[in-house]
Formats: structure tokens, sequence, C-alpha cells
């Protein structure tokens, strides 16, 4: 799919602008700090209903304005047209609407506008925190699958309710016992979504892993071969059960943590404690990778995704970098860039005309951003 | 076709709930806006219906609250809100008292009884498990529903409650309660609506309207 034409107004430091994109290549120049991510981050909005840089909706209203808004229209794979309108306003909630149609749950939002987001913070997928991962499994999967999203909900509200009993529980000094029946009630619930998160995400990895080996061997032929494996924090996701039998198995492993969980009022196991391991030559990237191998595999990983979206939904995602080529060899940089643009329409902002210079795509579009301005360049 | 973004979302300035230079006002209407699914604005629209309306509309609604306050009490033995205790539906001798239907609020009783199919009994919980709002099982009437199921020598036991997660958790605690009793426990079944459309079924639902199939 592929972005039309965006109408932006009240967001961030941005001047209130319309654009009409390319289906090919669109890039964005400017120095640090001018609105480029902004822009990125405005139209990327609509596809997970909030700002992929994590920010409320409260911080993406202009400094003196009310509220604020963007339209992105897009054509779908099959031709179809969808328009994307979202609103945020200072203290109040977020609004969105699809084709006119107001969306009530983010769950009726998850994939209906598939984008594969390359930013700074991206290269943390590699050498950062395990949530980093367990988030970008639970987007990328979310796309996929909507059950999934669903199915996590559930699950984080199950364990929230438990992590809540098992606080106060603690704290009032209550029944150890008592407390254990009633936190086995929240472990059936848990149990049943985990099997089902855990299954999903083990074949994620899966199909994820050959498709990022590939990329990053295209980026840097020669090196050693990267591998992507998931790490369930449950015993039971170990065993290679599936179903009914998987989900027996995860509450019999709750409940014999049980008596843990009660004396150190929290809990101890589940999905939310997951992580994936990217491995180079057979060696973790986390500790012992360099910043240029880390920022490759993330990278990889990111694309790897994009085929995933294409491979299973017949639709080809939109791929916006937010300044990532600075720190990649030049020659790799451009194979990287030209297969990207043979299949997807790219959104590129960047602050070094290098990244770009002297390539001249089919359809190229491009646009100077200077204080929130937006011009295009002949 | 026209695929030119339009900003149909904006507000007027109208919206943004402004202060009131009366504070009596301003009382009143942030009193409406705590009351469920109000928000400012329509909290404002009704205030200032009821101040200005034809008719005084607010001496009729503070006669009618005030009645009302008097008068509904929730029944003794089952917890739906009524004038007379026990209820009707309690006190009828042509409800099956051995079929006792279990919801969460009196309100998830009207359904039922506009519905007129149902010629049991109701048991009204009070709420569902929810620690993250502070209910835990020693906070709802379980007791009592156990005590009623051996006075009134129940046979069946609906529960039917919301299709979440603390529907799920209460109805599996109920469930475990009544591990040793004779009764037979059932849930309403979820699926696709009556006159719903396949193709607009959420994936959710239609997973369990597939999972709960039934032979024909």
């Amino acid at each position: 799919m592929w972005l039309l034409e965006a109408s932006i107004e009240g967001f961030r430091n941005l001047i209130p602008s319309r654009l009409v994109l390319s289906p090919t290549v669109n890039v964005f120049h400017g120095g640090n700090g001018q609105g480029k991510s902004n822009l990125l981050e405005a139209l990327n909005y609509p596809a997970l209903g909030r700002s992929y840089r994590g920010a409320r909706d409260d911080d993406m209203v202009a400094a003196g304005a009310a509220q604020a808004h963007v339209a992105v229209s897009c054509r779908t794979d099959n031709g179809d047209h969808i328009l994307f309108e979202c609103g945020m306003e200072k203290g109040g909630p977020g609004r969105l609407r699809i084709d006119g149609e107001p969306v009530r749950r983010r769950a009726d939002l998850v994939g209906r506008m598939a984008t594969v987001v390359f930013e700074p913070q991206s290269v943390q997928l590699a050498a950062g925190a395990p949530e980093l991962r367990r988030s970008f499994a639970d987007q990328s999967l979310s796309v996929l699958d909507q059950a999934y999203f669903r199915r996590l909900m559930n699950c984080h509200r199950a364990l929230r309710q438990k992590a809540a009993l098992l606080r106060d529980a603690r704290r009032a000094g209550a029944s150890p016992s008592r407390v254990r029946a009633e936190a086995e009630i929240w472990n059936r619930e848990i149990a049943r979504e985990a099997a089902a998160l855990c299954e999903s995400r083990a074949t994620w990895a899966r199909e994820l892993d050959p498709r990022a080996a590939a990329i990053y061997a295209e980026m840097d032929p020669g090196s050693a071969c990267l591998k992507f494996v998931y790490l369930p924090s449950l015993e039971a996701c170990r065993r290679g059960l599936a179903g009914e039998d998987l989900a027996q198995e995860i509450l019999s492993e709750l409940d014999y943590i049980g008596p843990h969980e009660v004396r150190r009022g929290r809990p101890l196991a589940g999905p939310h404690l997951d992580d994936f391991q990217l491995l180079l030559g057979g060696i973790g990237l986390r500790g012992y990778g360099s910043r240029g191998e880390a920022r490759s595999a993330a990278l990889a990983l990111k694309l790897a995704h994009g085929e995933l979206i294409f491979a299973q939904r017949r639709v080809r995602p939109i791929l916006i970098f937010d300044d990532v080529f600075s720190e990649l060899d030049k020659a790799r940089v451009r194979r990287l860039q030209q297969e990207c643009a043979a299949r997807h329409q790219l959104l590129i902002a960047t602050a070094r005309p290098d990244d770009v210079a002297g390539w001249k795509p089919d359809g190229l579009r491009t646009w100077r951003v200077e204080g929130g301005r937006l011009e295009e360049l002949p | 076709m026209d695929d030119r973004p339009t900003l149909a979302l904006k507000r007027g300035a109208a919206d943004a709930g402004g202060e009131f230079r009366s504070p009596a006002l301003e009382r009143l209407v942030r009193a409406l806006a705590r009351l469920p699914g109000l928000g400012r604005k329509s909290a404002t629209r009704i205030a200032l219906q009821l101040l200005r309306g034809a008719g005084d509309p607010a001496e009729e609604l503070m006669t009618a609250l005030a009645e009302a306050r008097l008068h509904v009490r929730t029944c003794g033995r089952c917890g739906c809100l009524t004038e007379d205790d026990p209820c009707a539906v309690c006190s009828s001798a042509s409800r099956d008292a051995t079929v006792v239907c279990v919801v969460a609020l009196p309100v998830d009783v009207l359904p039922f009884e506009r519905a007129g199919f149902y010629r049991g009994r109701y048991f009204v919980l009070g709420g569902l498990l929810s620690p993250l709002d502070g209910v835990r099982a020693d906070d709802l009437p379980f007791a009592r529903l156990l005590e009623r199921f051996d006075v009134d020598g129940v046979r069946e036991a609906i529960l039917a409650f919301d299709a979440s997660v603390e529907g799920e958790a209460t109805a599996l605690y109920i469930q475990r309660l009544l591990a040793d009793r004779d009764v037979r426990l059932t849930r309403l079944a979820t699926g696709i609506p009556v006159g719903g459309s396949l193709a607009y079924t959420d994936e959710a639902t239609l997973l369990r309207a597939f999972q709960f199939r039934r032979s024909l």
C-alpha cells in the first residue's frame, strides 16, 4: 500500500501543510530539530493510533493549539482507497476515523495501515532491554494477526488483575492459601491466552529468522550468519507442546510458583517476561556486537517483518526511515535503498544529503523541512 | 474518486468546555458529568435544559429523584432493584425457583425481563472479581449465593456475565465453589448476533462462535 496525500494541522512544530506523495520514493531533507521526525510521526499515526516514538497525544498538539489533525489517504494493494482521519486534543481522548467511520477500539485499527518504521532508537532492538524486542514482536504479530492483539490485551489484563491481588494481599497480610486460591483463577485466564501467544511468538520468530538472515547477508556479504530466536520465559513453552496441552502445562507451572508469588507480592512468570535474541555467528549481539552490527541486524529484522507482512497478508507495507543510514556503509545503503524502492513506498528523512545524493529513482519527490515548513524541491 | 483528505474531525471552539460565571451552574454540570456515559458537553446541555426547559423539568426531576430514593431498594433475596421486598420475581409462584440466573449488576436483569422468555429467578452479585478495582472474592456475596442454592434447592445456575477477562474469572470462581454440589452450571453462549452480518463480525467473536459451534 502507499500514501497518496496527507494534510497536517496543529501537529508539533509543523506549519499546517498538505502534501501529495510519490508512490515510490519520498525524501525529506533538513537539519536536526526542523520537523522531519515530527512529519514521519504524523504520517505514521494512523498505523498505530498513537505515536511510534511513544509520545502522548497531548505532547503532539502544537504549543498554543487546542487540537491537532492528521488526515492521510492511502491506496491499498488491491486498488481500494482508505482515508484515515486522526484528531488529537489537549487533555482529551484522541479520535480516529476510517473512511468517515469512527474507530472505537484500537484493536479495530491494528493492521489497517501497514508500515515498517526504522528510527534511531530501533538499533536498541538488537542490544537494548527485552521489553523493546517484546514490543516489536507484539506490534508485528498484531499487524499479522488481529486475534493476537486481543489475546495480548486479555492476557495483560489478567496479569494486571493478578498483580493487584498479590500486591494488595501482601500489604494487608492476607491468608496465603486464600490468596493462592484466588490467584489460580487469574492463572487460568493467563495460561489460556499465554499458550496461544507463545505459540504465535515461536512461529513468528521461526518465520522471521531466515528472512532476516538473508537481508543481513545482502547488507554485509561475507559476514557471519544472523540468527533470531525466541526465548520464552515459561518452561512449558520449551517442550514443544501446543494447544490445550500447552495451556495445561503453563497452568501447572504458574500454580507451582504460586507460593513464591504470594510471598513476593507480584507475578513472577508469564509471557510478559519473554525475550528474543539476535545472534551473529552464534554470539549474542546484546553485549557483544558492535554498533554497526547492531544497527544492521535491527534493520534486517524490521525489513524481514515487512517481508512477512507481504508473505502473509499480500500487503506491501510502507517503509519509513527516520535518519538511519548515516552509520552504514554507503554502497550497502544504496543497494538496500534500491531493493526497498523496487517493492515498497519509501519515506526517508535525512539530515545528511549524502545519504541519498546521486540517487534518482523513478518518481522521486524531495522536500526541504525547515522550521516546521515543508517545501517541495524541483 | 476524490482522494483529498478532509479535516472532518475539526471541532468548534464551543466544544472546548468553558467556565460558567455561576458557581451553582458549574457545580450542577460537574455533578452531571460524573454520571456514567456523560461527558462535560452532554452534562452542560442537560443542565441548561433542566434550568431553562419548558414545563419546569428540574422540578419534575427532583420529585422523581426524591420518590425513587424513598421507595427503591434492593431485594433481600436476589439483589434486584425493587419497591417491594422480596421483589415481584422472587415472590411470583410462576417463576421457577430451582433455576437461577446469576448476573453482575441489577441492570443486567433488564434485558432478560424485556425479552420475557426466562422463567427462572435471579441473583445479582453486585460486581465481578476485579482486584484492580479493589473487588476480591470476599467483597462479593458468594456465601449468600450458596445459601440461596441450598434453601431453594437450585438445580441449574446460568452465569450471565460480560464476555470479559473479569467475567471469565468470576465464572470460574463460582464453578469452583459449586464443584461439590449437584448443580448444573451453564454460561451464556457468545457468537454472531441474530441478524448480524458474518462479514463484519470481529475475529474474536467469530473464533468463539467457531469454537462453540453446534451440530445440526
